[in-house]
């Protein structure tokens, strides 16, 4: 075959594509299917979010806690028997107010994480 | 994208998409609209990052190139001799000579090397641009020509009437 009559013989037969007015349907059904996972998905990304701040928030309320009752009962170390915990909490009791601090940033830095998610 | 936009734009470009795959499953219908229905999944799944840098038709065909490449990868065709596998393929009406062309289009078709393939169905059967096809096959224009050269060299060897 010379290169003219290839050309012709390609052109003179594209494939038939047989009739199949299942297709769409089945697209439409594998999309619904789709649609059904991403909805699953979307779920489990919220529910996962929920606990995480859930879990945050509990951080938070319980070190809010243990603050106020350090800062409420100066003598709390007393009722360790360790003088290393209470050696520490010597050390950290002037800068109580400051301890805060991170553990605020850290939440707010974690919100805005989860807000651009 | 919307669902109802996707199918809308599915159904104009169902027909073609479903010949390109034909053609490059060698006439094994079943096999192609199986790899048309996991490209238009995998299309609509991706649809929200389709930015509309080229036309909705040549961005779908990528994806169904790319899954009829994962396809081949997948199957080994050796498995199966090409004349049992051509022969499957055949249109009914065996005994009319529309099926013996297609027969042997089919059969030269399948001993192309998979780019030089997709090179001749996109440009004889689908009317593509070369740089459409380019697109469609992630190389440069440049080695398009090549292949569709190489393919139509090739095909006049193999196809004989």
């Amino acid at each position: 075959m010379n290169e003219k009559s290839i050309e012709e013989f390609l052109r003179e037969n594209k494939p038939a594509v047989p009739d199949d007015p299942t297709f769409i349907l089945e697209t439409r059904r594998r999309m619904s299917e789709v649609e059904g996972i991403k909805g699953e998905v979307d779920r489990q990304r919220r529910h996962g979010r929920i606990v995480l701040i859930v879990t945050l928030l509990t951080g938070l309320v319980v070190g809010a806690l243990l603050s106020a009752l350090v800062m409420l009962h100066p003598t709390l170390p007393d009722v360790f028997d360790s003088e290393a915990l209470a050696h520490v909490v010597a050390v950290l009791q002037p800068w109580k107010y400051y301890l805060l601090l991170p553990v605020a940033g850290c939440a707010i830095a974690l919100g805005l994480t989860l807000k651009i998610r | 994208m919307t669902q109802e936009r996707f199918i809308t734009l599915v159904k104009a470009e169902q027909e073609s998409l479903r010949r390109f795959l034909l053609a490059l499953c060698s006439g094994d219908a079943a096999l192609s609209d199986d790899i048309a229905q996991e490209a238009l999944v995998r299309a609509y799944v991706a649809s929200g990052s389709f930015r509309g840098l080229s036309k909705f038709s040549t961005w779908l065909f990528r994806i169904a190139y790319n899954c009829y490449i994962d396809n081949v990868r997948r199957v080994r065709p050796e498995q199966v001799p090409l004349e049992d596998r051509a022969a499957l393929r055949v249109p009914s009406g065996d005994a009319t000579d529309a099926s013996f062309r297609y027969q042997a289009l089919y059969q030269a078709l399948d001993r192309l090397p998979e780019k030089e393939k997709s090179a001749i169905v996109l440009f004889y059967f689908e009317d593509r641009s070369i740089r459409e096809m380019a697109d469609i096959l992630q190389i440069p224009a440049g080695t398009v020509k090549y292949h569709l050269s190489m393919g139509r060299n090739h095909l006049k060897e193999y196809i004989r009437l």
